[in-house]
């Protein structure tokens, strides 16, 4: 490896680690070799509740393909696992899925950090999923035969595969896909689970002190918090305990966070990520609640990252598409639907040691905005100065530049 | 295309020192381009086409036939010319370019496996749009390679479902409707090519990426990369998936096929890189008279010796393996594996060390699959 790349992705590391730089070398804290903790010889980590939830986002994404069986009202209790009149639905494949309280639509935008003092916000967030999953079948399903042309909807070519799209050129399963990284998994991790005012809410410190345990359970309150993090990222993992020898296990963060570590400019991401999980943890086993909150934002500032250059790659992906003499708008449609809900996942991001996102609602309304609003058919129209331009601007907050995102 | 570039420049720089192109010397700008484009035109596409083209009216005479009159005979003389066709097929799948491109020519012609749970509904529905990407996997040679050995295990039971079955019409109509269609997709392209793309294309022989050179090279190694070595082998022999895909060889339903059109590809891939004639009677510029113009060396050796060496290597290693490939993955998948090596050596030296000396850059992506 030469030698300036190696100093290259150094400082890239060194500037990722946020300012409060831990002196933890004295304190003595048991890290195990991987996410293992253990209490009277059984585990205490459990994320149940985030596994089912990916499990559910995971049949929802697919049955917005099911353009024979899937209806408005079935995808719609999918998202909320009840019938509109509130009632107990069975919408999934998975009995245990149909069995259980939890849903996806509540934990959409319902962090405490950002949410639990903005409701309005939080409903208009979990309305924006509802109204694309309508479209799709509003929209897509009756074109599903016909070739998707500027205004028209339907089904267009990219490379061999085939992409249904709205009039605009959207793949409206892939705003719901790449949006729930954002409204679901990045924002309960990173503004939720890992945030003081979950972690030390009621008498969590004190009885994560004295180790009382939650009733019925083998963990304290406290550790499982920490824990339901962690499962929103490696609820899926095959091995969740070692999850980075296989990361793409599940069609959300994980996968993305596989994809950012392929990228051999930030392939220490993952590492980082899960060590600061494991230490954070052990930190709570020790009581150590400075370090729990150090490794609080280092996740922070990485899977904000990923967020970011995910985005951003797509973008440039979608602009290369449209840059030949003849326009790949299959392909690119596709590059940037994807990038749309990236874009869209932003709001939930978490800059380090503040209560704020890397960017606003408002913030990114306006890159949406620019990005469907070159001309009146949406991505038939977009430019990639426009594309550029988003780009530039998601990436002028962080330490690495659009070619480095994009490549 | 980003992804590409950076690892593109970072390894030109690592392999500077192992594919060696003089820096002084010849340079691309000074080999006959446009001669290159020209004995590929006129000596190795047009003619593949055209007697594709023949083969495809033939098929298409024969399902005419099988459908006016099914029976044994009609069946066996339409089950020949479709292998004839299959095989002649190999010879311009590498092509798309120009209109074959515009019009999704392989994707319509040649996607496996079939898709036979839609391909069933189109039958039974009456009604289909098969230029609708979608309709890829329901049409073309695979297709009809269900629709001749797939319907059944005897060719009794398969002689009903055009005969006796309360549907037969559905099925001669929609195989008529196929191998029309394919024959039209052909003439097109083949029309094409004769009636002005021949000369756009050799005319345009500068050296930028949107030059004839630089699109053909692209669309040859994508076409080596993705439909010889992958599609033909890599894929169902599992080396992108988690275990082997017996499901996903060429000529799945007829069983028999499979080997011969994979070697009828590597041999044509050869053909072209060599810039021989189609009809056997000699040879003109090409890439490896461009690669040897420029002396371009690889670790000591001509590299265009060492591209054709690999497709040597390629073909005997596939010649090793059984007619039927999903006999031959069942029973010994290693020898599937070993056959996807060699032809994968033929990438690296493609891909990196000819692009890179020949000075064109790749202009597909290695998509995420996403």
């Amino acid at each position: 490896m030469k030698i300036s790349r190696l100093l290259f992705i150094s400082i890239l590391s060194i500037s990722f680690i946020s300012c409060g730089i831990s002196t933890d070398n004295d304190i003595d804290l048991d890290i195990p070799a991987d996410y293992t903790f253990t209490r009277n010889g059984s585990s205490s980590v459990s994320f149940s509740g985030q596994t089912t939830r990916i499990k559910m986002a995971t049949e929802l994404v697919s049955a917005m393909m099911a353009f024979d069986t899937s209806t408005e009202e079935s995808l719609l209790e999918m998202f909320r696992n009840e019938t509109s009149q509130g009632g107990d639905a069975d919408p999934f494949a998975d009995a245990e899925l149909n069995a259980s309280t939890k849903s996806i639509k509540s934990k959409v935008a319902a962090s405490a950090d950002f949410y639990s003092a903005n409701t309005t916000e939080s409903a208009e967030i979990k309305a924006d999923f509802e109204a694309w999953i309508s479209a799709q079948v509003n929209e897509v399903f009756p074109n599903e035969d016909s070739l998707a042309r500027p205004g028209v909807a339907g089904q267009i070519a990219d490379g061999s595969s085939t992409r249904y799209v709205s009039a605009k050129g959207l793949e409206y399963n892939q705003l719901v896909a790449k949006g729930l990284i954002g409204a679901l998994m990045t924002d309960q991790m990173l503004n939720n689970y890992l945030s003081v005012s979950v972690l030390d809410a009621g008498s969590n410190q004190q009885d994560n002190n004295s180790e009382v345990l939650v009733d019925g359970q083998n963990y304290t309150n406290m550790e499982h918090k920490w824990d339901e993090a962690y499962g929103y990222l490696f609820g899926a993992s095959q091995d969740p305990a070692n999850p980075l020898a296989t990361l793409g296990d599940d069609n959300f963060l994980n996968k993305y966070l596989g994809r950012v570590v392929d990228n051999p400019l930030f392939s220490t991401v993952g590492v980082d990520v899960y060590n600061a999980f494991k230490t954070g943890r052990a930190a709570i086993v020790a009581s150590e609640y400075d370090i729990r909150d150090e490794r609080a934002n280092i996740i922070r500032d990485r899977i904000s990252a990923v967020i970011a250059i995910r985005a951003i790659y797509y973008l440039q992906a979608g602009k290369d598409a449209l840059s030949g003499t003849e326009k790949d708008f299959g392909a690119a449609f596709h590059d940037l639907s994807e990038g749309y809900g990236f874009v869209y996942s932003l709001q939930f991001t978490r800059i380090p040691g503040t209560n704020t996102p890397f960017f606003t609602r408002s913030e990114v309304e306006g890159f949406l905005n620019d990005l469907m609003g070159d001309g009146e058919n949406g991505l038939w129209d977009v430019t990639p100065q426009t594309l550029d331009d988003i780009s530039a601007s998601i990436a002028a907050k962080f330490n690495f530049n659009v070619e480095q995102a994009a490549s | 295309m980003r992804a590409l570039t950076i690892l593109f420049l970072l390894l030109s720089v690592l392999t500077v020192s192992c594919t060696e192109t003089d820096l002084s010397g010849p340079s691309s700008n000074d080999f006959d381009r446009q001669a290159m484009l020209e004995n590929w035109a006129d000596n190795i596409i047009i003619p593949s086409y055209e007697a594709f083209s023949g083969h495809m009216a033939t098929l298409h005479a024969d399902a005419e036939a099988f459908t006016t009159t099914p029976n044994q005979t009609t069946l066996d003389q339409l089950r020949n010319s479709w292998e004839t066709a299959y095989l002649s097929w190999q010879n311009v799948s590498q092509f798309e370019i120009g209109t074959a491109a515009q019009i999704r020519y392989r994707d319509n012609m040649n996607i496996y496996p079939v898709n036979t749970t839609e391909l069933e509904k189109n039958i039974a529905d009456g009604s289909y749009n098969l230029s609708l990407p979608a309709e890829n996997d329901r049409q073309g040679f695979p297709a009809l390679d269900y629709l001749l050995f797939g319907l059944s295990t005897n060719d009794g039971d398969i002689l009903d479902y055009y005969t006796t079955h309360q549907n037969a019409n559905g099925y001669k109509t929609y195989l008529l409707a196929l191998t029309e269609r394919m024959k039209g997709l052909t003439d097109t392209v083949l029309d094409s090519w004769e009636t002005g793309y021949r000369d756009e294309f050799v005319q345009n022989s500068g050296n930028g990426a949107n030059s004839s050179v630089d699109m053909m090279v692209n669309d040859y190694v994508f076409y080596y990369e993705k439909v010889l070595r992958a599609g033909k082998i890599g894929i169902p022999a599992g080396v992108f998936s988690g275990s082997p895909l017996p499901t996903h060889v060429e000529a799945y339903y007829n069983q028999e096929l499979s080997k011969a059109l994979a070697l009828e590809a590597i041999d044509a891939a050869q053909a072209f890189f060599n810039g021989e004639y189609f009809d056997g009677n000699g040879s003109g510029e090409s890439l490896k008279s461009y690669l040897d113009f420029l002396n371009t060396m690889k670790e000591g050796a001509d590299l265009s010796n060492r591209i054709n060496t690999q497709f040597e290597s390629a073909r005997s290693q596939a010649n090793s393996l059984s007619s039927n490939f999903r006999v031959q993955i069942n029973t010994d998948n290693s020898a599937m594996l070993s056959t996807y090596d060699q032809l994968q050596r033929n990438v690296v030296f493609l891909k990196v060390d000819m692009l890179q000396a020949l000075n064109i850059n790749v202009d597909y992506i290695d998509a995420d699959g996403d």
